[in-house]
């Protein structure tokens, strides 16, 4: 708006004036050197920017999805078991020591939860893991007892019984610090 | 005055948002990794929650996961009255990742167990069963493993105070 049509600015050259006269044949419009105010303020208001909004939406969606999804596992941990050199671990068993041989027993077959615990080298039957625990801590030599703790143990459940309950009562023997416990083939409970 | 005036009939304040979605991007990308490693390592069971566990972690060693795929759903039991209120059945056993086998004929399992100690005769064996899984359904297993010359192997259970508090843990 501000330039001045039809008007050359005064620093044109001869040459290009020579070479305006030949194509166009009349006086040529120049390009104006000094920027005016105007224009140059529509420049800077006018930037290009990208929308990020909708983008945003999209990956705050995605991250609540994968949140939500993500479930962590919980904090599995290890109890180490020593494996008997054979697939039957009592005939294995040297026959000088005694295994205490713990058998775990399902209360109501498969279908059931339950558990019975028996030791046989002891008259009591424990009912819970805590007591097995004992009960084995008490039958070790330096409790009174007539066992060392390198006495096998052999835990010797039937085939219905849970999984749980084998490892908790293997976990009773390890926490009664005997060192070397076997886990027997499973009795019963076959084929149900 | 002008500035107050301008601002009014003029721009908005905007916000910078780069750094969030850089940080968006980054947490996204952090869940997506996270829930491939975990569930292509791991099959989903409740292992076994033990009364005063003994139980410790195992620290950043190689380790040899032999897993007992339950037959049950373990989902579905996380919210039961008793975990353990379900079929204790096994048809499948998966080493690693990716190898599977029938429980039935685990003499594959005994072949790739015996190669994977040769190679790395340090490695740690561990084995994941479901808490109700049946003990006739493990002990091939841990035949299996036994067989392999393997001497000692790692059970999997719940450290303490983890796991549901459905399972049993008397």
């Amino acid at each position: 708006m501000s330039q001045i049509p039809g008007q050359p600015t005064p620093s044109s050259t001869p040459a290009s004036a020579i070479s305006a006269a030949s194509t166009a044949g009349g006086p040529q419009q120049e390009t104006v050197h000094h920027h005016p105010r105007k224009a140059k303020k529509k420049s800077t208001s006018t930037n290009m920017e990208l929308n990020m909004t909708s983008m945003i939406d999209v990956v705050f969606q995605l991250l609540i999805y994968f949140i939500i999804t993500s479930n962590f596992v919980p904090g599995e941990g290890i109890i180490q078991a020593t494996m008997p050199a054979g697939t039957g671990s009592a005939a294995e068993v040297p026959k000088l020591e005694q295994p205490i041989k713990i058998i775990v027993s399902a209360r109501s077959g498969r279908t059931g939860t339950g558990y019975r615990l028996d030791v046989d080298k002891s008259a009591i039957a424990p009912s819970t893991f805590g007591d097995l625990g004992k009960l084995l801590e008490g039958m070790r030599e330096d409790k009174g007892g007539a066992f060392s703790a390198e006495n096998p143990i052999v835990i010797q459940p039937s085939g219905d019984v849970r999984w749980q309950h084998v490892v908790n009562a293997f976990n009773a023997a390890v926490k009664a610090r005997y060192k070397n416990i076997a886990f027997a083939q499973a009795t019963g409970g076959e084929g149900g | 005055m002008a500035r107050t005036k301008k601002r009014i009939d003029g721009d908005l304040p905007k916000a910078n948002l780069t750094p969030m979605i850089d940080v968006t991007f980054q947490l996204i990308i952090f869940f997506l990794l996270v829930n491939n490693i975990v569930s292509a390592e791991s099959v989903s069971m409740l292992v076994p929650k033990l009364y005063d566990p003994k139980v410790v972690e195992l620290g950043e060693v190689k380790r040899l996961v032999i897993s007992i795929v339950p037959a049950e759903d373990p989902e579905s039991r996380k919210t039961a009255a008793d975990a353990l209120m379900v079929s204790g059945d096994a048809i499948k056993v998966q080493l690693g990742s990716s190898l599977v086998y029938d429980i039935g004929n685990l003499d594959d399992l005994v072949a790739q167990l015996k190669e994977s100690v040769a190679r790395d005769p340090e490695i740690q064996v561990l084995m994941r069963a479901d808490a109700a899984t049946y003990y006739d359904r493990v002990q091939p297993v841990l035949a299996a493993i036994t067989s392999a010359g393997i001497k000692t192997v790692n059970l999997v259970a719940f450290l303490p105070d983890e796991g549901p508090e459905n399972l049993i843990a008397k």
